[in-house]
């Protein structure tokens, strides 16, 4: 077995001084959906990694901010960044969220973040 | 009376014997038919620090970071800033990689680093064996 030969540093010299994510912005072409959008979360195969929880699957949520752009993190934690894509800042009712939750608390929302892919107009 | 290092050993497997299996029902090298799709979701789950899972309450300490705490957090920096890996990949090893078991009961730097460790390896910056004879060395400096 050889040793692998990538430019190993080519994260760091992208976001050297930029920051991340602030380095992909402008590489997701234009957000399919915008402030106020009601999406709700696809339960795509949560093999080997992901960030979007899984409570979130089937629920509804609104979209509260258009947040960043960046490579997902199904992707990113393998170091594959060529596919970048819009974030959002998502608030779901907690009341809708888990069943038993409190009726005195029935105006309590959860926010978080969620990458395009996992979501769908409703 | 066993010889210290069969105390260890002994103690050791006495210890991972209460930690499987993960499920409290008949779970070794089942058939395939055995697994139904809920079950193979459970034990492929991803383990994450992103919330939302089943717990019982467990109380707020305000804890300063020790010295060994701060020291494994820039460790972990220093190789994302050369290069062998980035945050995202980190998040997955100390999660994920690590499995259920180490997940769950190493503390939360603890898996910095053992991860940190593990990477070198994995990306064949120090070979299994130079790690072991270096974490030898530093032992008897404690004897």
């Amino acid at each position: 077995m050889s040793k692998p030969h990538y430019d190993r540093e080519h994260h760091v010299k992208k976001a050297t001084g930029i920051g991340d994510p602030q380095c992909f912005k402008g590489e997701a072409g234009e957000a399919r959906f915008k402030v106020g959008d009601r999406v709700r979360i696809k339960d795509l195969p949560d093999l080997f990694y992901t960030r979007t929880q899984t409570y979130t699957r089937g629920a509804e949520a609104t979209v509260h901010e258009v947040v960043y752009e960046s490579p997902p993190a199904e992707d990113e934690s393998w170091d594959n960044t060529e596919n970048v894509e819009w974030f959002y800042s998502l608030v779901f009712s907690m009341k809708e969220l888990w069943p038993n939750y409190p009726d005195a608390f029935s105006s309590d929302t959860v926010e978080t973040e969620i990458p395009e892919h996992y979501l769908e107009a409703c | 009376m066993l010889p210290p290092t069969r105390q260890k050993v002994m103690r050791h497997l006495d210890i991972v014997g209460h930690l499987q299996p993960s499920l409290h029902e008949e779970t070794h090298a089942p058939a395939p038919d055995q697994v139904d799709n809920a079950h193979f979701r459970a034990y492929t789950r991803s383990t994450h620090d992103v919330g939302g899972e089943p717990d019982i309450p467990i109380p707020w300490e305000e804890k300063e970071e020790e010295v060994w705490e701060h020291n494994t957090f820039v460790t972990c920096e220093v190789l994302a800033w050369r290069g062998v890996w980035n945050a995202e990949e980190r998040r997955r090893r100390q999660n994920v990689e690590v499995g259920q078991t180490q997940y769950l009961g190493l503390p939360y730097y603890g898996r910095w680093l053992m991860t940190a460790a593990k990477i070198l390896v994995d990306k064949q910056f120090v070979t299994l064996t130079e790690l072991q004879d270096k974490v030898e060395e530093v032992k008897k400096r404690y004897e």
